[in-house]
């Protein structure tokens, strides 16, 4: 949705100016499709953790201890964070104020690549202390799946780097592409939401 | 800034933060029992299916997509949390 077919009206509910279009797809209507694959995808794999979960309960339940539940939550708020400014970008621009916008997507961006350097903090000792991937059945889920997810962290960041330069650089800020980008940043803490409640909170 | 400081949005990511705090509070020392560890995992299960309903609906703004897609992620979110819980409970 560019800006020029975007109307602004006033949320009864919330008493804010919003930008609405009635029935609107955030973004390409193709690129849902990935989305949507991707997330059938993940849910494929979270569903089988959990059957391999049941039946060696005692070995998951006990290598879930390693696990540094502190680092977990804080990551998920982190995402979270990162996300709101994404989304509260996304509003910003389609109402054509594309530096409050960049600005905001600077902050998520900055945000966001916390996520991968806590990882990092959380995986170093973990794989120091022999927790590696070939330990047993859990981690060698816990590494791929969050790996894969990490992935797709990598992968955000690269494309908000991009939605950032657009917001720069362009007069008129490609509105269906920054709706895109945002999109798939809110699928990644989506998935991550999962894998935060799979891996560190199941008991 | 208070403007975003009042942005629906922003008390969207509010619970979602506080919720987060709740289930990880939810799930440390647990103890021994089985059924009080069930009955953590549902909670904790739960949280994180009214989490990622408010993160499609707010987040990814699909409470204002077309009805398929609306449909689309519904029925991945049921579906999920559904097998979730019971392939937990199937294989206690």
């Amino acid at each position: 949705m560019t800006v020029a077919d975007a109307s602004a009206v006033v949320d009864r509910d919330t008493r804010t100016t919003v930008v609405t279009r009635s029935r609107h797809v955030p973004g390409e209507p193709s690129m849902w499709f990935f989305v949507i694959g991707d997330l059938f995808i993940f849910a494929i794999y979270f569903v089988l953790y959990v059957v391999y979960r049941q039946q060696q309960h005692a070995l998951f339940l006990s290598s879930e201890q390693h696990l540094n539940q502190g680092i977990g939550a804080i990551n998920t708020v982190v995402l979270l964070t990162s996300s709101l400014f994404v989304a509260l970008g996304t509003q910003t621009a389609r109402l054509g104020k594309a530096r409050d916008a960049m600005r905001l997507f600077v902050f998520a961006a900055a945000t966001g690549a916390l996520f991968p350097i806590l990882k990092l903090v959380e995986w170093l000792p973990e794989l120091g202390a022999g927790l590696t991937p070939g330990h047993n059945l859990f981690f060698m889920f816990y590494y791929v799946m969050a790996g894969l997810h990490l992935c797709h962290v990598m992968l955000g960041l690269v494309i908000m780097c991009f939605v950032i330069r657009d917001l720069r650089i362009s007069k008129a800020p490609d509105m269906k592409f920054i709706e895109a980008g945002a999109t798939y940043w809110h699928m990644v803490d989506l998935l991550w939401l999962v894998l935060f409640a799979l891996f560190y909170l199941m008991r | 800034m208070t403007a975003y400081l009042r942005n629906p949005l922003t008390i969207v990511w509010a619970f979602l933060s506080f919720s987060t705090v709740v289930s990880w509070a939810l799930s440390r020392d647990v103890g021994g029992s089985a059924q009080m560890s069930a009955l953590v995992t549902t909670g904790v299960l739960l949280i994180a299916a009214v989490k990622a309903q408010f993160v499609i609906r707010y987040f990814m703004e699909v409470r204002h997509a077309p009805a398929w897609l609306q449909r689309t992620l519904n029925a991945w979110l049921i579906l999920l949390f559904a097998f979730l819980l019971g392939a937990y409970f199937a294989g206690l």
